[in-house]
């Protein structure tokens, strides 16, 4: 068995938090399985690191001065704790020191040009998860093991140069990963490898977007032929909704590759859906774990998953900060691509779309769009489209989205009647509801008082606290 | 177009013997005017902002190294450094072929593609070990990489099964690669010679390498069966995927007991569904790919079109060259330099 463990910034808060990760590997290292280790950034060092760049770019070499300082405090003390050997504690801190003496100057020479290009940003948002590394890299060898640490550029990731959310160029990758760490692999030496970053074939470094550590996670399974991708997150695994709005919210044992990627399109912060790609076409397995609980329930994303449950709906996902714009004219009846001419007006702008519905009578055409844009979209749609055909634009942002999501729905009668029954049962009106989406969904627009009270009323229906755990999971 | 060749043996010498031949035709017909502005061998490089003549080359060569030039000559200087720093829209790499790392093609070829130039090889190393690497690597840098002349020599095969047969299904594939190999066994057959006589014959004829044992032991069939299957087939293949036995163990005897049946025995490379084979196959002499001398022949068993066979000159310089040539014309279409 060989598996690529991702820890995420949540694991590693602190010092206890590195320790908690050797000794979840350390648990299944006893087991004889192959690890690769995938390490995020420490808690909110990403973030601090964006905020950094943008003060840099005022020329605010105070809050340069300062944030390094704490920089460098944070992951001194995250090494004491993890590291008592005198000669690995003093190489790790040394290899701290050059990363941030390195980033402080590159930082000052942002405040200098007032400017950070993506390369540089790019550069320095990768000393998050150098820094990191370090650490639980010295961490293990604390322990014993004979562990390596590489930036995902030097374990053979290469991508284009579009930074900030580079792609990987997988060939090459997979090429060059298993030459690099294949053979550590068999040697059973323990890889430990940066998230998030990778470089471009003339090693520039780049970063892979948001959900970047997943990614890299899966890229380098896919690279090595490995059997799973454990992620280990600060929940037990995927829940049925969100736990805050339904207390009942139970975790999904199994779901498909395509109903992470709907959930995650919805908003559950689930996985990016560029991270599957890499594991889709294999059928690599990857499983949501939960770091303070590595013995409970998880949730595993494979492609089969009908196979191991019964429900029909797996998952409710709610939607908040959205905003509903609709724009009407009794002349758009019967006029042929006044859709396609919305929309395309919408896609020049950038704007990103989330559900659309256009009535019956093709009088009006309503979507959905985060409402943090509205304004602004309502703006270019005035001025492009008001007066000729369209009479009429309004929008209103006191909504939210939700979406009952389900591979089992497809080709089943009826669902869709029974999730607005149960809504309409509990007095609540539906006042859009998505067209031509794809089977695994049924999503739909309700008034934002009704959130919480939707949810639930779904949840009941569907029976989502009491999932068939039949299927032994590990 | 400007030229950087890497590599300036049997095949790099052909080839710009013919460049140098056939200039005005070339130029003429295809509007392909090629200027080679640096020549790479193991002694160091030769090097011309301009365009190298080919008396130049062929003087200089003449004394063991191209760097031995006394006006452009730069001896020791490394083919790595001369594709990242002189201008060219073509790197030609003819190094030997290495199926153990594909060095120093391998790394020849990357720099190359990367520094956005395009790629023309014959060398089977790196195409063996990471076509599908090398190839994404050409379209990230909107470069074309071609080696029409790895497989087949100058025989079209690449092409004609990539191209012409579009539309049918290739359910087979069976073939004679290896030309040393093939006169070997040629001349065991037709003059009764022992195995090590023909093979010292093919030496002092040119055909057979000073060291031909990738020829003998089946290897440099397997490595054309392993970038047919994944060029043309879309397969991921390598060379432990392939069943590769050579000719070492055929003998005369062997070949005597069939020959009055109308049979012989030839080494053939074959390519189906289940599986990728090299081993020394009797077949009758009626078989169109049963070919002589150092002769290469491929047949394509198409689903509709029935079979479809190849045959002709496989392997040496000239024949070579001319594929490059295929190649150079091609990429000539795409760029305008
Ligand atoms: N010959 C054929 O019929 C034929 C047909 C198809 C494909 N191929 C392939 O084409 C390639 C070339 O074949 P060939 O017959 O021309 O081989 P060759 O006569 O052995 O020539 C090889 C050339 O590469 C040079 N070389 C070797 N190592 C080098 C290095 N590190 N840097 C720069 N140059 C280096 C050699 O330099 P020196 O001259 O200094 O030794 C020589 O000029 C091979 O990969 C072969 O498999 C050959």
């Amino acid at each position: 068995m060989k598996i690529v463990m991702k820890f995420g910034g949540t694991s590693l808060t602190d010092g206890e938090g590195i320790k908690r990760v050797v000794e979840i590997t350390k648990t299944s290292l006893l087991k004889e399985i192959k690890i690769v280790i995938i390490v995020s950034a420490m808690a909110s060092i990403t973030d601090s690191l964006f905020e950094v760049i943008s003060r840099a770019e005022l020329g605010d070499l105070e809050y340069i001065k300062d944030f390094i300082g704490k920089l460098a405090t944070i992951h001194h003390n995250a090494v004491k704790v993890t590291v008592n050997d005198k000669e690995i504690l003093e190489k790790a801190m040394s290899e701290i020191n050059a990363l941030v003496k390195e980033l402080e100057r590159i930082l000052f020479s942002v405040s200098y040009l007032r400017e950070a290009t993506p390369r540089s940003r790019d550069y320095i948002l990768s000393f998050g998860e150098k820094l990191s590394t370090a650490i639980v890299c010295a961490a293990f060898q604390n322990q014993k093991f004979e562990a390596y640490w590489f930036t995902g550029g030097e374990a053979g990731i290469i991508t284009d140069d579009n930074f900030g959310d580079a792609k990987p160029l997988m060939n090459i990758t997979t090429q060059q990963v298993k030459e690099k760490i294949n053979p550590l692999v068999e040697e059973a030496q323990i890889p430990i490898i940066t998230g998030y970053i990778a470089r471009t074939q003339d090693n520039v470094t780049t970063t892979l977007g948001r959900g970047g550590s997943d990614y890299s996670a899966t890229i380098i399974a896919r690279a090595l032929d490995f059997d799973e991708v454990w992620l280990w997150k600060d929940t037990d695994g995927i829940m049925t909704a969100d736990p805050k709005i339904e207390p009942m919210a139970t975790t999904i044992p199994i779901i498909s590759y395509s109903e992470a990627i709907e959930m995650a399109y919805f908003g559950a912060k689930v996985i990016h859906p560029k991270a599957l790609e890499p594991v889709f076409e294999q059928q690599i397995k990857v499983r949501i774990k939960n770091i303070f609980n590595p013995n409970g329930l998880d949730t595993i994303i494979e492609k089969h998953p009908w196979t191991n449950t019964d429900k029909i709906v797996k998952s409710i996902v709610m939607i908040r900060d959205v905003a509903m714009v609709t724009v009407s004219g009794t002349e758009m009846i019967g006029m042929p691509g006044i859709a396609a001419k919305v929309f395309g007006i919408l896609g020049d702008n950038k704007i990103n779309i989330l559900m659309i519905s256009q009535s019956s009578s093709e009088a009006n055409i309503s979507f959905i769009v985060p409402r943090g844009d509205l304004n602004n979209i309502v703006n270019v749609v005035e001025s492009a489209l008001l007066g000729s055909v369209v009479k009429n634009i309004y929008s209103e942002s006191d909504i939210c989205v939700v979406a009952v999501v389900g591979v089992g729905m497809k080709g089943i009668p009826g669902v869709a009647a029974k999730v607005f029954k149960a809504v309409a049962d509990e007095g609540i009106n539906v006042r859009m509801i998505a067209q031509g989406s794809s089977e695994l969904n049924i999503s739909f627009v309700v008034g934002e008082e009704n959130d919480v009270r939707t949810v639930r009323a779904l949840h009941k229906e569907f029976q989502m606290d009491k999932f068939n755990r039949s299927v032994s999971l590990i | 177009m400007k030229i950087i060749i890497i590599g300036y043996g049997t095949v790099g010498q052909a080839l710009t013997k013919i460049l140098y031949e056939k200039e005005k035709q070339l130029f003429n017909k295809y509007g392909l005017r090629s200027n080679i502005v640096a020549v790479v061998d193991r002694g160091g490089a030769i090097i011309s902002k301009t365009r190298l003549k080919y008396s130049t080359l062929m003087k200089a060569k003449a004394s063991g190294t191209v760097a031995s030039d006394p006006n452009f000559g730069k001896p020791g200087l490394k083919a790595l450094q001369v594709i990242e720093e002189e201008a060219a829209d073509v790197v030609i790499e003819l190094t030997p072929t290495n199926i153990i790392d594909g060095e120093p093609g391998m790394s020849n070829i990357k720099s190359a593609l990367t520094n956005k130039k395009n790629v023309i090889t014959t060398n089977k190393g790196p195409l063996v070990l990471a076509l599908i690497t090398l190839i994404e690597l050409a379209r990230h840098n909107g470069v074309h990489l071609r080696f029409s002349g790895a497989v087949g020599g100058g025989l079209p095969v690449l092409n004609f099964a990539k191209k012409s047969l579009i539309g049918d299904r290739i359910i087979s594939i069976k073939g004679i690669l290896n030309g040393t190999t093939n006169y070997i066994l040629t001349r065991m057959a037709e003059a009764h010679i022992s195995l090590e006589t023909a093979l010292k014959e093919a030496q002092l004829a040119g055909y057979a390498e000073a060291d031909p044992s990738y020829d003998l032991n089946g290897v440099d069939t397997a490595c054309k069966l392993a970038i047919m299957s994944n060029w043309i087939l879309d397969k991921n293949v390598k060379l432990k995927d392939i069943n590769v036995s050579g000719i070492l163990d055929v003998t005369l005897s062997n070949i005597k007991k069939i020959e009055k049946k109308g049979q012989t025995i030839k080494l053939v490379g074959s390519i189906d569904d289940e599986k990728i084979v090299v081993k020394p196959q009797t077949l009758s002499k009626n078989n169109p790919i049963c070919v002589d001398g150092v002769l290469n022949a491929v047949a394509f068993n198409m689903e509709s079109a029935g079979e479809i066979t190849l045959v002709g000159g496989g392997a040496g310089g000239v024949v070579t060259s001319s594929a490059i040539l295929r190649d150079l014309i091609e990429i000539r279409r795409y760029t305008n330099s």
